[in-house]
């Protein structure tokens, strides 16, 4: 649980039940939430042996506009069906028209589970190619030669994914920079955030010497200049720049590395608040101990024994 | 315990030892009212001479005594951001619950971050060298926690960092 999972776990369940060879078809009618708010709908409009699975997401308009349509044909291909009302893309699976295998049924699934991570993998993607090309073409000039475009690099993508929150895309011909921004609600979400991507900067030094070098300031970076709507006042959001090197980009890493980069926001998140609920119960447990302290200066209200006028004592029976 | 925490302690004990020696007072400006005169300060002549005692620039107690109460107030130790923050925290969970804690105080004296208010009817009704002994363990605790919280918070994030980081390795 240390991890996020990419896929969504709802749509995952959901799609295997009735993938299972003896399931009976019935309908269902489910929106499920996911991260960076996204909403799915898995529905059976039609028929019961027709699952319609719809996504909408903030930045679809984005998203297109980098390839993302291109990425999900490329996925889902012959499942793609006109999108449904308020919804950005919808896939259909027909029970009864399945995949004859166990094997590409579970492949299914799974593909249909990762809808929101094929989505917001397009500008990734793009990048990664973009940065391809500028790899070969610099590899024709010398390092002062080289015309601007090469040297400079390509067009920064921006997925404004949440309300106030960011992710920025530039290829170079010698890397790819990922830029996260990212909002802190209070003042000890900010702290706790600083310590956290203090470790990641300097995680690097540590062991993990081929991880992409992380850095985080709280104003916008350099590569960000003039893009529009980013926050000049200081403090409040923090950027958080990963640098991926061509390691990181080959082939037949980048399905996985994009998949990964995807959770950062909310791995990092999550974990400050399950830091916060940790520190919180502490606090609870240690306040329990001082109480029981502050108890032993009250002393013991002592049962004397009572009598009557006549000499009599008291006693309770047992 | 470290080597100057331990005479700082005994400072303290003895100085709340020698001000915890309460009497009922009744108020001397009004009529059938009995308050504790530190917080009150109507009757500049039952105020008793406040007293700091300090470890360092940043730990710090001071006690204010009176006739019929003492208010004690201490300055955590807080040597970074991280530090500042929770004790902040942990001030203000322990002062919501103060009802729970007779003695402590809902606000801090400025320039504190928690201070406790010991009334006559307190020490009436508790042993009083119990009460220095829960300040004195509170002291203790508190930074123990406080640095403890801290490591906890450090250790996690390096881990948290790590395995964020090892797939791309």
């Amino acid at each position: 649980m240390l991890l996020l999972d990419y896929q969504n776990v709802l749509i995952e369940s959901i799609l295997r039940d009735r993938l299972a060879p003896d399931a009976a078809p019935t309908s269902i009618d489910q929106i499920a939430s996911d991260f960076d708010n996204v909403t799915f709908h898995i529905s059976t409009p039609q028929a019961k042996t027709k699952i319609l699975v719809s996504i909408a997401v903030k930045c679809w308009k984005e998203l297109v506009s980098y390839g993302a349509q291109a990425v999900l044909e490329r996925e889902y291909g012959p499942y793609i069906v006109q999108p449904e009302q308020g919804y950005d893309f919808s896939v259909e699976v027909d029970l009864e028209n399945l995949p004859a295998s166990p094997e590409e049924r579970e492949d299914l699934v799974r593909r249909v589970s990762l809808l929101k991570r094929n989505a917001m993998a397009a500008p990734f993607e793009q990048a990664f190619d973009e940065f391809a090309s500028l790899q070969e073409q610099a590899a024709q000039y010398s390092s002062e030669a080289a015309p601007q475009g090469v040297r400079e690099g390509g067009a920064v993508r921006a997925i404004h994914y949440r309300e106030e929150e960011a992710i920025f895309i530039k290829a170079s011909h010698d890397r790819v920079t990922v830029i996260f921004s990212t909002i802190f609600r209070e003042e000890t979400d900010r702290i706790y955030g600083k310590i956290f991507l203090q470790e990641f900067v300097d995680a690097r030094k540590r062991g993990v010497q081929n991880a992409p070098q992380v850095l985080f300031r709280d104003d916008p970076p350099l590569e960000l200049q003039g893009q529009p709507g980013l926050s000049a006042k200081k403090g409040e959001v923090g950027y958080i720049t990963f640098v991926l090197f061509p390691r990181h980009l080959t082939a037949q890493r980048r399905e996985e590395v994009i998949s990964h980069i995807q959770t950062f926001r909310d791995y990092f998140h999550y974990h400050i608040k399950a830091s916060k609920a940790y520190i919180h119960s502490r606090m609870r447990r240690r306040t329990a101990d001082f109480l029981q302290v502050l108890r032993r200066a009250r002393p013991e209200a002592e049962e004397k024994e009572r009598k009557t006028a006549s000499g009599r004592t008291f006693r309770v029976q047992g | 315990m470290s080597q100057s925490l331990r005479p700082y302690l005994a400072c303290v004990r003895q100085t709340l030892t020698a001000a915890l020696s309460l009497s009922d007072f009744a108020s001397q400006t009004s009529e059938r009212h009995n308050v504790p005169e530190i917080e009150a300060a109507s009757s500049p002549e039952v105020l008793l001479n406040p007293l700091t005692v300090s470890r360092n620039q940043e730990e710090r107690v001071l006690v204010e005594p009176s006739i019929n109460s003492v208010r004690v107030s201490i300055r955590i130790k807080q040597a970074d951001e991280i530090e500042h923050i929770l004790v902040h925290k942990f001030t203000r969970f322990l002062t919501q619950r103060a009802e729970a804690f007779f003695i402590l105080r809902r606000k801090p004296v400025p320039g504190y971050d928690i201070s406790f208010l010991i009334t006559n009817f307190h020490t009436e009704d508790m042993l009083k060298h119990k009460l220095v002994d829960f300040i004195i363990q509170f002291m203790e605790e508190v930074d123990k926690e406080i640095s403890e919280m801290k490591l906890f918070l450090n250790a996690r994030a390096r881990f948290v960092a790590e395995s964020f980081l090892t797939p791309f390795d």
